[in-house]
């Protein structure tokens, strides 16, 4: 047990080791840049509209804080990591005062439900038809599932998601192509609200599982295709153990350890594809936010999206580690 | 055959021939792994395979078990098994589905027994897998016979609950061969199953499949490249060389006098005690099986070779009551 | 070499096809040299023209060819794929061999590192730099940041490969008759990880494309650099769709995709040809 710990506290270090260098990597963007940011982002902030000289100032002193610039570049990053440990990344310039916390709290859960759920239904339908791909290698139609998913994988999450945007909203206007809900109902938890919201994510999911299918698709047939001639599938089969048996437990079932890591590896490239999706279908979560930020140049929401998406990205990776032993059982020995 | 009254031989192969084919870049080869291959195992016999790697017994072994898959291609001849009377050949047209012999009639413990056993799976779950269907019982009642069979080995019945990666690899071996024997085949095929262990480990393992093999009284094809197993576990022993058998005898009188050249060289090649003479080795390597030597495959090696042996390919011969040789200079009356 | 290109021109097709697919692409490319007008005018050809004779691909809302704005855009956006991937390449080498070589404490310093990179979602990371740098953003600079955050995966793959190869006898060979680490990294390992190098450098490749174009779009780069991504924000801003000036966004849509199957198609047939496994597989065919 005492090596099970071991993983556990090894893959939680490198859980913090992620988050630092993510947080370093944003402090270092925004500090050692030649660009006054302050100035840079008022006058992006302001550039839209008339504001009143004191919001400006107040502006001002927000960001003042934000940065810290007060003080040397020690203490401006000591600052830096105090604000992100309590969670407080001041108030958003754009839509002033709401503190930028809310904004993201608001938009997170649909991020983590869009991205959950097309990430789930994406592995296992991938992993599925790639496995029976890689057992039945003369089947034609998953032959031809095949050369679909290796034309599909390819192609870049927005631009699957633009094609989808002109197919449904110019050619064939089916589906809604923006937002998460229609915008004249009430939310609540409700019938026709939960199924306004299931109708809306139709869309993203499809775009993000097109492009995702193809690669699990492809890697859980080559991992099949290998691990029927291992000792053990060959001597299941001398064996006369049932095919069913032979497909699931000891063909798939090892195969799927190399993918539930590959999930944990590829976190972060979906994560990417959610956030450009969202925006591209004007869906209410992260990514949405976080370009509407960049317009509006609201310097603490950008930043604080930045954060939140690196620790939650690694949070999630973390997850399926600490899940993993479940599913392999020499992990504890490792 | 030669067998007339003598009880029937539990495996009968007959003039096999399986290659493997390959194409690369359009370009067709033949490898051919056993070619011509003719024998046979008696009932409650162990029956030695030698030779050295890739010489073609391995793919010997795969084409009886039947586990043929392509690349490896059965070109010809047959391998026809003899369960208590119970007649199966399985390369014919209307062969029958293997499935309810394997484990039942016909088990297999194989090379390298570290990966044969699902790394995700509780030894438990992999004698249920391969033994359940075969023992007409209730899981309970089948668990005990498990155990009892276990017991029987030697081994703990808490190895059941065990994974395979935290056993040790002779106790893994001994696993294997326990869940080969759990059914009582009529047949098992050993493929080099104590090759990766260590000398003393081995001996046990030895022990244990001889002991196995009598208490259930089951015939055995045991292959190995080391003469020195042979010379101690096997009733009959066959040699190959280059995807042919060359040689075959019983153990004993092949290891006082070998008569095919090869044999020979594989026997001195073996530490006898007292013995301060250095090991002569043999010049050249065994030939690609994709491009063989015309005639006798060995007659690039042979210290003895002549001029038919480079022409001709000798046919297997008798030279004794069960003794059985293709090689030119050993049978007389080919002499040239 | 050269028997090996001709052997999996005619006996892969995935090969075949991606060669056939980039050849095209590339030569579209080299079009951008005859270009009558320089792709940065407007208004030097009548708006608004669906495709016909003598613009064959029609002209944009901002008065310009669309073909001849493809023939640039296409060509900035493969030198910009190829930027990164060079520069990529040459981190994930030296990270790679090393941490496969040298093993123990510094190969698992690296690969935290490593890992790290791998997890780490780079979109937000970009988005903020581009929001700090704003104007400041030029073709150059993204390149870099995107080669400086894009190295790990591959990183990881040249270090399972560096470490097998510490594992033969030639290094030891070598290591006893005196070479130098970095010796035996240049003289000894290299040559046999740049297969993989190669077909990595076409994911890579593909890789910033995607992110490039998608930057690009929503206006997050230079947008005075004509590039595929760029020429679709233009498109956008001029709501060409709306519009139905499809040919437009179809264009440039359609040549994007043909080159991110085509290096796809590269990087899998070589992987096949490197990968003896899959080799093997072949040969059963």
């Amino acid at each position: 047990m005492t090596s099970y710990s071991g993983y556990m506290l090894r893959r939680f270090g490198q859980f913090v080791l992620v988050v630092f260098i993510g947080i370093n990597l944003a402090f270092l963007i925004t500090h050692l840049t030649p660009i006054d940011p302050i100035e840079q982002t008022i006058s992006a902030a302001t550039s839209f509209g008339s504001t009143s000289p004191e919001a400006i100032a107040m502006m001002r002193q927000a960001l003042r804080e934000l940065y810290g610039l007060e003080g040397g570049l020690w203490q401006q990053y000591a600052a830096f990591w105090k604000r992100i440990a309590v969670g407080d990344f001041g108030p958003s310039l754009s839509a002033f005062p709401t503190p930028v916390s809310d904004l993201i709290w608001r938009a997170l859960p649909w991020t983590v439900g869009l991205l959950s759920v097309s990430t789930l239904l994406t592995w296992c339908l991938g992993n599925l038809l790639g496995g029976l791909a890689g057992y039945f290698q003369k089947s034609s139609m998953l032959r031809f599932a095949g050369v679909l998913a290796m034309g599909f994988h390819p192609i870049p999450y927005y631009i699957t998601a633009f094609v989808l945007l002109i197919v449904f909203g110019y050619l064939w206007p089916v589906l809604p192509i923006t937002g998460g809900y229609r915008m004249s109902m009430p939310r609540g938890f409700n019938v026709d609200f939960i199924l306004s919201v299931a109708q809306h994510s139709i869309l993203p999911v499809l775009s993000l599982m097109i492009v995702g299918l193809g690669g699990w698709f492809m890697g859980m047939r080559a991992l099949v295709s290998n691990i029927v001639s291992e000792d053990y599938v060959q001597y299941a089969e001398l064996g006369g153990v049932a095919r069913r048996r032979i497909l699931t437990s000891y063909i798939m079932r090892n195969a799927l350890l190399p993918q539930v890591t590959g999930l944990a590896m590829s976190l972060g490239a979906i994560f990417n594809g959610a956030i450009i999706t969202e925006q591209v279908f004007g869906y209410p979560g992260i990514g949405t936010l976080l370009v509407s930020a960049v317009h509006a140049g609201d310097y603490s929401l950008v930043l604080g999206l930045t954060t939140v998406s690196i620790i939650a990205v690694s949070a999630a990776v973390l997850l399926i580690d600490l899940l993993y032993p479940l599913l392999d059982p020499r992990v504890k020995v490792r | 055959m030669s067998e007339g009254a003598a009880p029937a031989p539990v495996l009968t192969v007959t003039a096999l021939r399986a290659y493997y084919q390959t194409r690369l870049f359009g370009i067709d080869r033949d490898v051919r792994a056993v070619d011509n291959v003719t024998l046979h195992v008696n009932a409650n016999e162990i029956y030695g395979l030698a030779g050295e790697s890739s010489c073609g017994k391995t793919t010997l072994i795969k084409t009886i078990a039947g586990a043929i898959r392509p690349p490896l291609k059965v070109q010809g001849g047959s391998v026809e098994f003899n369960f208590h009377g119970r007649r199966v050949s399985l390369y014919d047209k209307n062969a029958p589905d293997l499935a309810d012999i394997r484990w039942r009639h016909l088990s297999y413990i194989m090379q390298g027994s570290m990966s044969v056993l699902n790394p995700l799976r509780r030894v438990r779950n992999s004698f249920v897998d391969f033994a359940f269907r075969h023992i007409h019982k209730p899981m309970a009642e089948f668990l005990d016979t498990v155990r009892a069979h276990l017991l029987r080995l030697h081994l703990q019945p808490e190895v059941l609950d065990a994974y395979p990666h935290e056993l040790s690899g002779g106790m893994r071996q001994r696993v294997a061969i326990a869940l080969a024997t759990v059914c009582r085949p009529e047949f098992i095929i050993a493929d080099e199953p104590t090759t990766a262990l260590d000398v003393i480990v081995q001996k046990g393992v030895l022990t244990m499949i001889r002991e196995v093999q009598r208490e259930i009284g089951s015939s055995l094809i045991f292959v190995t490249h080391d003469m020195a197993v042979h010379a101690n576990l096997c009733d009959r022993l066959g040699v190959m060389y280059a995807g042919r058998l060359v040689e075959e005898g019983p153990t004993a009188e092949i290891l006082r006098e070998p008569r095919h050249p090869y044999t020979a060289h594989l026997i001195a090649s073996l530490p006898r005690i007292g013995d301060v003479a250095p090991k002569k080795a043999l010049e050249g390597t065994p030939p690609s099986l994709a491009d063989p030597p015309l005639g006798c495959r060995f007659h690039p090696r042979c210290p003895l070779a002549m001029d038919i042996c480079k022409r001709e390919n000798p046919q297997m011969e008798w030279v004794g009551p069960v003794h059985r040789v293709a090689c030119f200079a050993a049978q007389p009356g080919k002499r040239q | 070499m050269w028997q090996v290109l001709r052997d999996l021109l005619r006996y892969n097709r995935e090969f075949a096809v991606g060669v056939f697919l980039l050849s095209f692409v590339i030569l579209i490319a080299a079009l951008s040299f005859l270009a009558p007008h320089s792709p940065l005018d407007s208004y030097v050809v009548p708006p608004d023209l669906p495709p016909g004779w003598p613009y064959v691909l029609g002209t944009n809302s901002r008065g310009q060819d669309v073909f001849w704005q493809l023939t640039c855009a296409i060509r900035n956006t493969l030198l910009f794929g190829f930027a990164v991937a060079l520069i990529s390449r040459v981190l994930s080498l030296v990270i790679g061999l090393i941490a496969g070589y040298a093993g123990g404490w510094v190969d698992r310093a690296l690969m935290s590192v490593n890992d790290t990179f791998i997890v780490i979602p780079l979109f937000p990371i970009l988005v903020l730099f581009y929001f700090v740098m704003r104007d400041r953003m030029s073709w150059m600079t993204l390149a870099l940041a995107m080669a400086f955050l894009g190295w790990s995966y591959d990183a990881r793959l040249i270090r399972s490969v560096a470490l097998s190869l510490r594992a033969r006898e030639f290094t030891e060979t070598s290591i006893f008759s005196g070479m130098s680490m970095r010796q035996i990294l240049i003289q000894e390992h290299l040559p046999y990880v740049l297969p993989i190098v190669f077909s990595t450098t076409m994911n890579n490749i593909n890789w910033s494309i995607g992110l490039e174009v998608t930057l690009s779009v929503l206006g997050f780069t230079d947008i005075n650099t004509p590039t595929i991504g760029v020429m679709i924000y233009w498109a956008n801003q001029h709501t060409a769709l709306v519009a139905g000036i499809w040919w437009w966004i179809f264009f440039p849509v359609a040549l994007v995709v043909v080159t991110f199957i085509g290096l796809f198609l590269l990087a899998v047939s070589m992987n096949e040809y490197i990968d003896p496994r899959s080799r093997l597989g072949r040969v059963g065919a």
